[in-house]
């Protein structure tokens, strides 16, 4: 090699490798995620417009409790005065002011979930548990049309033979039942829970409501419950289940999730007795999202992050950033690591690819969807690309247009899939529309063209070997630690220039050169 | 790692070496349209009086397409190719017509509608490198030369010879076969044939990176065939990569039947495998080069140079 890229990479490599030394060694970072379960990180973002009159937003903030504890939390106000209180046990957090323009708020907090259960008490010798009378007369009043006397309850209760009143674990274990397995699940049944038992269907919300209305006929206090659903890679979700006082506890339950005195670890609680998170006055139109991050680092780790002890790195950590930004500056540091897989493989073993980084690409739609079905996807948007240019092949059409029907067949195939998971509940397959259309294109692009060159046999290899290059890539950006590494010592980025100049500068023989030449090594004898 | 060591006894140059210290080196970024648009690299040869295959039609746009076949009436047989083409991609070869139709190798026949429609795509840049929008020109036929022919009958063979500042280092015929479609394109599956510069005689044949004897589709011996009129094959590629400025380039050459060796096109990034066709490396030869070269050397001097460097760095003769 020669001797300036050597000395170029080294000083590079020893820049980079010293910040993190430093980092690590003098301000005992974590080098490794202690992976800490169920840690995350939310952020609730909204915007309104206001009616340039007084208004107000309000919204439900976590409490800790049971299985979830709260902290870190922080608000932003733009403009507007924000104010916690605090009702029956459950905060809000309001947002009030002359209400003029965009105003974007929000509010953000850590919480550490684990899953709880909660022990029903064995049936009561008798003495039927009394819960106290604010519980009682604010979540143990008859629900309108599904109180006692109504005569489908009447009925219902006298077929499922229900347990007397004295055995409470047993009441409610039997209509935790009933509405568990008797009541279809479908997001387009009925909210409304008179029909929902009329119809023996309904959605989450309309169980859920059935399930309290049954309860409180038989003198259970219940209520329902507003939450949110954290789950890695998936968007936050809200979540409705419920809750039933037997034995001064509250005892969660969801006949739609499946639960039952328990609760997973993937479920913040919110909220009780509404089924909405966000209220507001004064407002012309308004959005809000959740997003939420799983931390890798335990609470003391993400501090040590946030709060490097030198004013320098304090201002330049990125565990500050709003968690969407977070998100996407995780990935993208580790496209480098790709990029490097990539310059390895090509200048070093001689693996030909399409382009340089469509593999890096492809590995990086793959990250959306599970492998396998990412790998058939890439499979059909390639045998598109065939069938597609043997169909346009007889229509001699020029270029460009012939590659925008490519387009339009790519975004009609996604489409289809998208239906098509719709239609068999697979998430997998409708994450098929978030595999970023214009990788796509652009593979389809380079694979006709490459067909048009260089024939189907060339196209082919290069595809299968972008395939092969994308699949080796993958594992590195779904891996937590390189995640973890890259967000946290972004300096490793100058460590990677370095190694790329490395690779640059090296002018040895590749792979596929031994291979090339092997006859020449070998003496082989020259054959007829 | 003996086999690593052999190649590096050998001096056979890999991908890395030759990009590093070749081709990055010595080929001016700025200068790589002399080579790779072919109207301008004809134009500068014209100018420079070295014989390259006549123009008779160009196509820049669409709208120019439609003249092609008055501007084609008299041509009986013609070659259609991308000015910015690459690896012989897009070329359309026409023998004859029969009527109104045009006869292709293989005895495939198309229509003058064909034609066009192949022009429009060359124009939308389907076979120019990187999609780019790309002219069409058409070129007279050339008629190989009948000691190739005999050994190839398919397409058109060329004389590959590297030329490194200005001196033929190493040199290579390439036979198209079945097998490579007519194309004279080793991974496509054309033979390689080594040439001794400093003697015009063939040495050894590959075929796909494999030693071979005979032309897989004749039979034909591949080695100790003299190629005619070989002086004159080096000194148009050696005056060739003067007018483009290049310091490393592969010019292709053809034996026309009548007309001589004629210069077909030049390539600032050419292929290594002419090492494996005269199971000798590049590298020796060309280091020899840095040191022998000296400014302002009269072609002469530089062909006696190849020769004589040739002759010091014979392939070796184990094999």
């Amino acid at each position: 090699m020669n001797r300036v890229p050597l000395w170029t990479g080294a000083a590079l490599l020893a820049f980079g490798l010293s910040v993190f030394a430093w980092k690590i060694l003098i301000l005992g970072l974590p080098v490794l995620p202690s992976d800490a379960e169920g840690l995350w990180r939310v952020d609730l973002e909204i915007t309104v417009r206001g009616t340039n009159r007084r208004g107000s937003v309000r919204t439900t903030l976590p409490s800790s409790g049971p299985g979830q504890t709260v902290f870190d939390e922080h608000s932003t106000s733009d403009r507007l005065n924000f104010t916690i209180r605090e009702e029956n046990g459950e905060r809000s957090g309001v947002w009030s002011g002359r209400l003029t323009g965009v105003h974007t708020i929000g509010y953000g907090f850590r919480v550490q979930l684990e899953p709880f259960t909660v022990p029903i008490p064995p049936a009561t010798d008798g003495a039927p548990l009394k819960a106290p009378e604010e519980v009682r007369e604010r979540y143990a009043r008859p629900v309108t049309n599904l109180g006692p006397d109504a005569p489908e309850v009447e009925g219902l209760l006298a077929a499922l033979r229900v347990p007397p009143s004295d055995d409470r674990a047993a009441q409610l274990r039997l209509l935790y039942r009933f509405v568990a397995d008797e009541i279809a699940t479908a997001e387009t049944g009925s909210s409304d829970p008179v029909l929902t038992l009329a119809t023996r269907e309904g959605n989450p919300e309309g169980k859920v409501d059935l399930l309290c209305a049954l309860l409180r006929a038989v003198g259970i206090p219940a209520r329902p419950v507003l939450g949110l659903r954290l789950e890695s890679a998936q968007p936050v979700e809200p979540v409705v289940w419920a809750e039933a006082w037997i034995g001064g506890e509250w005892i969660p339950m969801s006949p739609t999730e499946g639960f039952f005195a328990q609760r997973p670890s993937s479920l913040l609680r919110l909220r009780t007795d509404a089924d909405t998170l966000l209220e507001t006055s004064g407002v012309s139109a308004e959005t809000h999202r959740y997003t939420a991050l799983r931390e890798r680092l335990s609470s003391a780790e993400i501090t040590a992050m946030m709060l490097p002890a030198n004013p320098i790195l304090e201002r330049l950590s990125l565990y500050r950033l709003p968690v969407a930004t977070q998100s996407v500056l995780r990935l993208i540091l580790l496209l480098p690591l790709g990029a490097l897989a990539v310059s390895l493989l090509r200048n070093v073993i001689g693996v030909p690819t399409f382009g340089t980084f469509m593999p890096v690409l492809i590995a990086y739609t793959l990250r959306a969807t599970a492998l396998g079905l990412g790998l058939a996807l890439v499979g059909a948007v390639i045998a598109l690309g065939i069938v597609g240019r043997l169909l346009l092949e007889r229509l001699r059409l020029l270029l460009v247009p012939r590659l925008s029907i490519l387009l339009c067949m790519v975004v009609l195939a996604a489409t289809g899939l998208a239906l098509a998971g719709a239609e068999f509940e697979n998430r997998g397959l409708t994450g098929g529309v978030l595999f970023p259309m214009v990788i796509l294109t652009m593979l389809i692009e380079r694979f006709s063209v490459t067909l048009a060159e260089e024939g189907l046999r060339e196209a082919l290899t290069r595809a299968a070997w972008s395939t092969v290059v994308a699949v080796v890539v993958y594992p590195v950006f779904r891996s937590p630690l390189a995640e973890h590494l890259m967000f946290g010592f972004p300096e490793l980025v100058v460590v990677v220039m370095g190694l790329l100049v490395w690779i640059g500068g090296y002018t040895g023989y590749r792979v596929s050169d031994l291979l090339r030449f092997r006859s020449l090594a070998r003496g082989v004898e020259d054959l007829t | 790692m003996r086999w690593l060591r052999d190649l590096e006894r050998m001096g056979i140059l890999g991908i890395n070496r030759r990009n590093a210290d070749f081709t990055l080196r010595w080929n001016k970024r700025s200068l790589y349209p002399r080579v790779d648009d072919k109207l301008l690299s004809k134009r500068l040869c014209v100018e420079a009086d070295i014989p390259v295959p006549r123009l008779l039609a160009v196509a820049r746009r669409h709208f120019e397409i439609k003249q092609l076949p008055s501007q084609l009436a008299n041509a009986a047989d013609f070659v259609l190719k991308p000015a910015r083409g690459a690896m012989g991609n897009g070329i359309l070869v026409i023998l004859g017509r029969e009527g109104d139709r045009l006869l292709r190798p293989g005895g495939r026949t198309i229509e003058m509608g064909d034609v066009l429609y192949h022009a429009a795509s060359i124009i939308s840049g389907l076979y120019a490198l990187g999609g780019h929008d790309d002219v069409a020109m058409v070129e007279e036929r050339l008629k190989v030369h009948p000691v190739l022919r005999e050994v190839a009958t398919e397409g058109v063979p060329d004389i590959r010879v590297i030329v490194f500042r200005g001196i033929p280092v190493m040199a290579m015929t390439r036979l198209p076969t079945r097998r490579s479609d007519g194309r004279a394109n080793l991974h496509q599956g054309a033979v390689g044939v080594g040439i001794n510069i400093a003697t015009g005689l063939t040495t050894h044949a590959i075929l796909k990176n494999t030693p071979v004897r005979r032309h897989p589709d004749t039979k034909r011996p591949l080695l100790d065939l003299e190629l005619p009129d070989f002086a004159t094959t080096l000194e148009i590629a050696v005056r060739a990569t003067d007018v483009t400025g290049l310091g490393y380039v592969g010019a292709d050459v053809v034996v026309d039947a009548t007309r001589g060796p004629v210069v077909l096109e030049l390539n600032a990034r050419p292929g290594l495998a002419v090492q494996l066709a005269n199971r000798a490396g590049l590298e020796p030869r060309l280091l020899a080069v840095e040191q022998s070269w000296k400014p302002d050397m009269p072609v002469v001097e530089r062909l006696a140079l190849g020769r004589r460097l040739a002759v010091e760095h014979a392939p070796r003769e184990d094999a």
